[in-house]
């Protein structure tokens, strides 16, 4: 060996190209700079207890994203993760419950069924050769299919033992989350699994090229089917800890985590198309995500902002991604990329649109600055407390959750809500969910845990699931009422009661029984096959049914996912299959004028409408007489009320064992137990809905 | 030979038989006209947007943020319209919010080579969250009565719905078969380089069919928006999806290059049925989902079947 | 200017010129201060190894890559926003080396896409297509159903293709790079032909070709390009091929195949009435011994890369056996073969023969990774000490081994290629066209390893599809036809005919019966 010719190689690369391959840096430019800005504009925010609590929301969405790294490097991807994690979810819960097996042996066979589950995409995969994409869309849809139909929607796993329950809601050393001892050992494993071993090496080497490493004995097949199969066993190891965090299985666990779990990956500088990819960026790029959802919520700024950093976020990353590679001497040379040609009309759009997106992040900033500076001023008040007239006393901040954000029946109670903090002097903080979706409750809470908040008022989607989260808040001092829908009952002082289930089903059916002169087919349209509310009202329905009106018939239970279309079709459907039905209960808000369109469009003047609904959608349909009445209450009301009890609570005005509360402009109200009573369930027909506007 | 070029078509077409037979026998009311028509209308706007997507996957690219774009169009053809600008002139107004989401990726995807997923899944929570930001959940309600139907009556609306629907179906079907640049589609997505040596031009070719997704997407939004009275905040939820598996369903290539709206036709139609075909054969909704993932799995390995078939039969 | 004999309307004035064309490429010079010249009427050859700028300076003529500095003129005017589309609209076709033709449209869709985009109107006319694809196919005498897709043809039927679709441009410039690459004699006979009836109609082409020999038959004028600098343009009739090869590479080359001691020793490989279905292979025997070199000789499509791809588990055999030092072995997958000491260099080197995008360590140690780990986990330090070994004992040029194998000259990727098996240290190894489209000098190189290996005991079996250098390098030659060894013959005795004979048996069946006229 002559040493000239080995002194003039490059042997190692430069420890940055080696660390950060595909220019991750920028991500941890970016995640500084989310929490330098989050540092000062969040309340508690660089805390070691919410360092934790973070880590604990990224586990299940980790897990899968560390198992879709090695698939996206191979240039594949699979959709069926999240799906996987609600059918492992129900196997597992099913087992245990009944099957009476024990809990170690029902997650055994959890993860055995996500290994199938993979093992069945792999199948599809490498031996048929079918691409990844369809293969997995259809997984997608077969197994949360597969979990809808075997617990009917309707089962939800709960009661499990603590010793389970610790797996995912417990602390170890006081301080750090259990299932961080699942994730930190994925991370390693993976990292060394991907970087430092040959099968790693042979990845990228079929994601440049599969063709290439079958001519270089590289079982290009069975690796492929190894990785499908571990995404499989990951999403199902991702089920059991979200059951464990939960504390309840149900067949919608894990709804839309792919996307978040894709997210994070091609954030992570993964390319599409196969071969780039690290361990280091996928992680991250999830860190990037979560933390900037995190701060947001710590600084009271609106969730939706999240997505709109994160769309921009993605962009920005790859353009600069794209940017560096032209500039970078040792690449391909993309002769179509690298002609960048654009006209001016072109460029005219492409301006127009960046000005709107520069217009909403700026947006976003100066509210975020106008937060700043109140933080400032607080920091100055301390400074000059005597300077500021003693009435000027710290407002109680009340968090207040709906079910879901974006729905029209929340937004009316805001109303109320909005309404009652201007009388009374509270500082409100509204976020939630976007969509049903009861793990982001969990989330939020704990943000406002960690942020410290006086009064936590929970519009609850599953009582199981946020029960152990709502104990912590108030074993940290904090009140905690329920409003809309109850948590369990040592999971909260006052519970804002408009209805109970009972209630409300009991009073759809005797409405129904009206309107039908008590005897006929009926028919409802729900809203998804698996909402927690809606199937405890069907049971009601039923045994109110069977208990009083046996002539009347509950024929079919369709399902309207939320969505107004759907409805109508459904309804459409109904009609056309069961022509006896002469009644339609819709038992969402857009679920009702979704039927009452699909019966006024059918020109069927015998079928009537009704359900539980709001005024303002329904106002049309009742002068026209399709929907005959709408069961609900005054929600603004219900609003108000919440207020006026969170901060009486706040105050010690209200205690256990009070008799009534004084509301506002509602008067005196009753309190029964530890339930504020707002009234029963309200009937709005012709004649009184004109009176109403939400 | 000829047959066979249509071989992706014939399985989809085969299951989609197969499945209106079986409900056929469960349920003969399921010929009715009314429910024809009811099916048709129902899944116009899906169909219109899978037109998109087809020629979107035809030309090598995938567009996941048409969701959030349809939900976009629906809520912007609402406000115009309650603030008064005249039904006609709503369809130009829709068109050009649509085409113009649709540029941006266009010029992202095809102008700077980026990839489609990623821009599009960006554009996704992008559009999305920005509109759950602006509207908060409100509902668009109060429109003018001519809204419905563009004020033609119910007969007339579902008439001129469908005939748009199908208008533009056979429109883009003759287009991509024989026109220049329908065929440039096929080429750029069949090999971008090679198209580009053989003097087309690939960057705008994808620009335009995203310019096009966009526009349709906004296309079928208005078209749905006016079948009812009011326009909900949070439509178009999955919609991305559906086309997507319309598409493929139908015996595109997900690689490009390879594929035809009459397949993306009947994908959609076969799709757009299962729902319905339960209810009428009065099995449980809870399988739903189930079933949908089996016909797609079962329409790719009948692909393959008949791959097989054929070639036992060179042999 | 002299004139030339053949030029039958040759005029004085050029009617193409390229004038001081620098292209740099991330700061790599491609080319720098090229000069060209064609006049109508003439066949222009441009030859130069691998690296020497030719591709870019076709691409810069067709408009595919913009130049940094320097004029195209045609006709005296300068082409001014040079683009595929702009340089097809004024006239200028070109045949590039790898076959651009899209795999999912049909045959007389590829040849009509690329004449249309020049045309005016926007409709388009499938009957026309067809017949014009008819028309042109039956020019080039291939018989191929212009209704097939293009995926499905074989590679000389792709280039017959791309070939017809550059004379249906009627282009008054035309560039043919490697035309007759995959092409067989017969195919390669017919394309002259055409190319002396274009000429006589006036056109003018670039010819590119690493065949030094067809340069004769073929030329007017010939430029030799080296590092990206034109050399010199010379009469064809005024240079003999060992002049153009000094001109090449810059040195004289003594021997064109290096000479070797031939001391075989003990059978390593015996096929016995070999078969494979799917590859086309049957009733096939022949043995290769340690130390010697079998040539495996035949037209395209008489199953040698197929063979080749049996052998080493790509299509496992369904009859017959193979057996390995005497002993019978069932080979069904790459990773068996490598595991018993066979080793396969593919032919397609682009695609099976290096992973372009992995580094040069990562690519050499790809088939014998194995060995350098430990329960699994990579010898880091091991794989560079060993990486870099062979780039310096293969002389491959370049700065790092981590650099991707993309940024590499087509010699030094195939010598990367050759690293990767001869780390796994075989006693068999399989060539497939391990020269084609390699320049001279690393020609030598590849050869001049095949004699150090053989002297190690290396049993080599050599697919080539240049009958000089099955001839030069093989101790026995197989021919092969219809998928079967149609004779075999000693290195004494053989000679061109007699290997053509062979390569032409009728009795042994069709050879690729669509491309036969």
């Amino acid at each position: 060996m002559k040493p000239a010719i080995e002194h003039s190689l490059f042997l190692i690369p430069p420890w940055y190209s080696r660390i950060f391959p595909n220019n991750e840096w920028v991500l941890l430019i970016v995640l500084l700079i989310e929490c330098a800005i989050f540092a000062l504009t969040g309340s508690n925010f660089l805390t070691a207890a919410n360092g934790f609590e973070v880590t604990r929301l990224v586990v299940e969405v980790g897990l899968l994203a560390l198992a879709l790294t090695p698939i996206v490097i191979t240039g594949g991807i699979d959709l069926s993760v999240g799906s996987m994690m609600g059918l492992s979810a129900v196997v597992m819960g099913s087992l245990w419950r009944d099957a009476h097996l024990p809990m170690p042996v029902a997650i055994c066979l959890a993860l055995l069924v996500g290994l199938l589950g993979g093992a069945l995409n792999a199948l599809l995969i490498t031996r048929l050769n079918f691409p990844p994409l369809i293969v997995t869309l259809g997984t997608f849809s077969l197994f949360r299919g597969l979990a809808e139909g075997l617990t009917r929607g309707i089962e939800n796993y709960s009661g499990f033992a603590p010793q389970f329950l610790f797996l995912g809601q417990g602390y170890i050393g006081g301080v750090i989350p259990t299932q961080l001892f699942v994730l930190l050992p994925a991370i390693a494993v993976c990292a060394w699994w991907l970087h430092r071993t040959i099968f790693g090496r042979s990845l990228y080497a079929i994601g440049y090229s599969s063709e290439g490493s079958r001519y270089a004995g590289i079982p290009v097949t069975r690796r492929l089917g190894f990785i499908y199969t571990l995404s499989g066993l990951a999403a199902s190891l991702a089920a059991i800890i979200y059951v464990a965090h939960l504390g309840q299985a149900k067949s919608d666990a894990g709804t839309g985590y792919e996307l978040m779990a894709i997210t994070a990956v091609v954030l992570g500088g993964a390319s599409i198309f196969g071969g780039r990819g690290t361990v280091l960026g996928t992680v991250l790029g999830l860190f990037a995500i979560v933390i900037l959802q995190n701060g947001l919520r710590l600084s009271s700024q609106p969730a939706e902002l999240a997505g709109i950093l994160t769309g921009t976020l993605l962009i920005v990353t790859i353009l600069l991604d794209r940017f560096s590679k032209m500039r970078s001497s040792h690449r391909r040379i993309h002769t179509i990329a690298e002609k960048i040609e654009v006209k001016n009309s072109q460029v005219a759009v492409l301006s127009a649109v960046i000005l709107i997106a520069a217009l909403i992040v700026a947006g976003g900033n100066w509210l975020l600055a106008g937060s700043m500076r109140q933080e400032i001023r607080k920091l100055a008040g301390i400074q000059n407390q005597n300077a500021v007239p003693p009435t000027a006393v710290r407002k109680p901040v009340i968090a207040v959750m709906p079910k879901a954000k974006g729905d029209p029946y929340f937004i009316s109670c805001r109303k109320g809500i909005d309404e009652a903090a201007n009388e009374q002097g509270v500082e409100v903080l509204w976020d939630g969910p976007t969509d049903l979706d009861p793990a982001k409750q969990n989330e939020v809470v704990e943000a406002w845990i960690t942020r410290g908040v006086d009064v936590i008022a929970v519009s609850v989607e599953n009582e199981v699931a946020i029960s152990t989260v709502l104990r912590k808040a108030r074993e940290r001092g904090i009140k905690v009422v329920t409003w809309d829908a109850d948590s369990q009952k040592d999971a909260r002082d006052f519970f804002i009661n408009q209805a109970t289930p009972q209630g409300i089903g009991y009073t759809l059916v005797d409405e129904a029984a009206r309107i039908l002169d008590g005897k006929g087919e009926f028919a409802i349209i729900t809203a998804s096959l698996s909402a927690a509310n809606q199937n405890e009202w069907i049971r009601h329905i039923k045994a109110r049914l069977a208990e009083k009106y046996p002539e009347m018939k509950l024929v079919a239970i369709q399902p309207s996912d939320g969505d107004r279309d759907r409805a109508f079709a459904e309804t459409q459907n109904v009609l056309k299959v069961y022509p006896k039905v002469k009644l339609v209960m819709g038992i969402a808000a857009p679920a009702v004028p979704g039927a009452a369109e699909a019966v006024k469009q059918s020109g069927r003047t015998d079928v009537k409408v009704t359900g539980l609904s709001l005024p303002n959608m329904c106002k049309p349909y009742i002068h026209a007489g399709v929907i005959e009445s709408i069961v609900l209450w005054n929600t603004v009301d219900l609003g108000y009320l919440t207020i006026y009890a969170s901060r009486a609570l706040s105050k010690g005005e209200l205690r256990a064992g009070d008799s009534q509360l004084n509301a506002g402009r509602l008067g005196r109200i009753e309190i029964k137990g530890d339930q504020v009573l707002l009234g029963s369930p309200f009937i709005f027909n012709r004649q009184n809905i004109d009176r109403f506007d939400f | 030979m000829k047959l066979s070029r249509y071989k992706r078509e014939i399985s989809a077409a085969l299951a989609y038989a197969a499945l209106l037979m079986a409900v056929g026998v469960a349920s003969p009311s399921f010929f009715s006209a009314a429910n024809l028509s009811d099916l048709a209308l129902n899944n116009a706007p899906v169909l219109l947007v899978a037109i998109g997507m087809t020629m979107v996957i035809l030309v090598g690219q995938i567009d996941i943020s048409v969701g959030s774009q349809f939900a976009v169009c629906s809520v912007a053809a609402g406000w115009l319209a309650r603030s008064g600008v005249p039904v006609p002139l709503l369809l130009p107004c829709v068109l050009l919010i649509g085409a113009s989401m649709g540029a941006f990726n266009g010029l992202l995807i095809g102008r700077m080579g980026l990839p489609s997923i990623i821009v599009t899944l960006a554009m996704l929570v992008f559009w999305r969250d920005a509109l759950r930001w602006t509207t908060e959940g409100a509902w668009v309600q109060d429109l003018p009565t001519n809204f419905q139907w563009f004020g033609l009556g119910q007969a007339y609306g579902q008439l001129l719905i469908v005939a748009v629907a199908m208008a533009v179906l056979i429109g883009f079907s003759w287009m991509l078969r024989n026109l220049r640049q329908g065929r440039a589609i096929y080429a750029v997505g069949s090999d971008a380089e090679a198209a580009r040596l053989a003097g087309i031009e690939p960057p705008s070719v994808i620009f335009n069919v995203f310019v096009l997704m966009g526009a349709l997407t906004g296309m079928a939004a208005l078209l749905n928006a006016v079948r009812f009275t009011s326009v909900p905040s949070n439509a178009g939820l999955g919609l991305e999806l559906k086309a997507i598996a319309a598409v493929v369903v139908g015996g595109t290539a997900i690689t490009g290059g390879r594929g035809r709206l009459l397949g993306t036709l009947i994908g959609a139609a076969l799709l757009g049925t299962i729902g319905t075909a339960l209810t009428f054969a009065g099995i449980n909704p809870f399988w739903e989902k189930a079933i949908q993932g089996a016909i797609i799995l079962a329409a790719l390995a009948a692909d393959r079947l008949i791959d097989e078939w054929r070639m036992r039969n060179q042999q | 200017m002299p004139r030339l004999k053949h030029g039958l309307r040759m005029t004085d004035s050029p009617l193409l010129e390229a004038i001081d064309i620098t292209k740099s490429y991330a700061g790599v010079r491609a080319l720098s201060n090229a000069t060209f010249e064609l006049r109508a009427g003439e066949v222009h050859a441009l030859i130069g190894e691998n690296g020497a700028g030719k591709s870019t300076f076709i691409k810069i003529i067709t408009g595919a890559v913009e130049a940094d500095s320097g004029e195209i003129r045609l006709l005296g005017e300068p082409l001014a926003d040079n683009s595929p589309r702009v340089s097809k609209a004024l006239g200028i076709a070109a045949i590039y080396q790898q076959p651009a033709l899209f795999r999912e449209l049909s045959v007389a869709e590829n040849i009509a896409i690329g004449l249309e985009q020049v045309e005016s109107g926007i409709r388009i006319d499938w009957s026309e297509r067809r017949s014009r694809a008819v028309d042109l196919l039956a020019q080039v005498g291939a018989k191929i159903d212009p209704d097939t897709e293009a995926g499905e043809l074989t590679m000389p039927q792709q280039q017959l293709v791309e070939i017809a679709r550059a004379l249906g441009a009627n282009a008054r410039v035309l560039i043919l790079d490697e035309p007759t690459a995959s092409l067989s004699e017969e195919d390669t006979r017919k394309l002259f032909h055409l190319i002396r009836e274009l000429r006589a109609r006036g056109v003018g082409m670039i010819y590119i070709s690493h065949r030094l020999e067809e340069m004769p038959m073929i030329a007017d004028r010939v430029t030799v390009l080296r590092d990206g600098h034109t050399i010199d343009t010379r009469r064809m009739i005024d240079v003999d091929r060992q002049q153009l090869i000094r001109m090449m590479v810059g040195r004289e080359l003594s021997a064109v195949f290096p000479q070797r001691q031939v001391e075989t020793g003990e059978v390593v490989l015996e096929l016995l009435g070999l078969g494979c279905v799917a590859a086309g292979i049957k009733d096939l025997s022949l043995s290769v011994r340690a130390g010697e070199i079998v040539g495996l000789a035949g037209l395209v499509g008489a199953g040698r890369t197929e063979l080749a791809r049996t052998i080493f588990g790509l299509t496992p055999a369904d009859s017959g056996e193979i057996l390995l030092r005497g002993e019978p072995v069932k080979i069904s997958s790459p990773a068996q073969a490598i595991a018993r000491g066979i080793a396969y260099l593919p032919e397609d080197r682009r695609r099976h023969g290096v992973v372009m995008e992995l580094p040069i360590s990562a690519n050499i140690t790809l088939a014998s990774l194995d060995g350098l780990s430990r329960f699994g986990a990579l010898d880091f330090r091991r794989e560079r000490e060993i990486a870099a070994q062979y780039t310096e004992r293969l002389g491959i040029k370049t700065p790092a081994i981590y650099a991707p194998v993309s940024t590499l000259s087509g010699g030094n990727q195939q010598k990367v290629a050759l690293s990767r098996w001869l780390m796994t240290q075989p006693s068999l190894l399989i060539l497939d066209e391990p020269t084609q489209g390699i320049d001279i000098g690393a020609k030598w190189e590849i050869h001049a390893l095949m004699t150090e290996l053989t002297s190690q005991g290396v049993a080599i079996l050599l697919i080539s599809s240049e009958l000089p250098e099955i001839l030069g390098m093989s101790d026995r030659i197989a021919v092969m036809c219809g998928g079967t060894i149609a004779g075999i013959l000693d290195r004494a005795e053989a000679d061109q005919q007699k290997i053509l004979a062979l390569a032409l048996t009728p009795a042994l069946g069709e050879v690729d019966s669509t491309i036969r006229p």
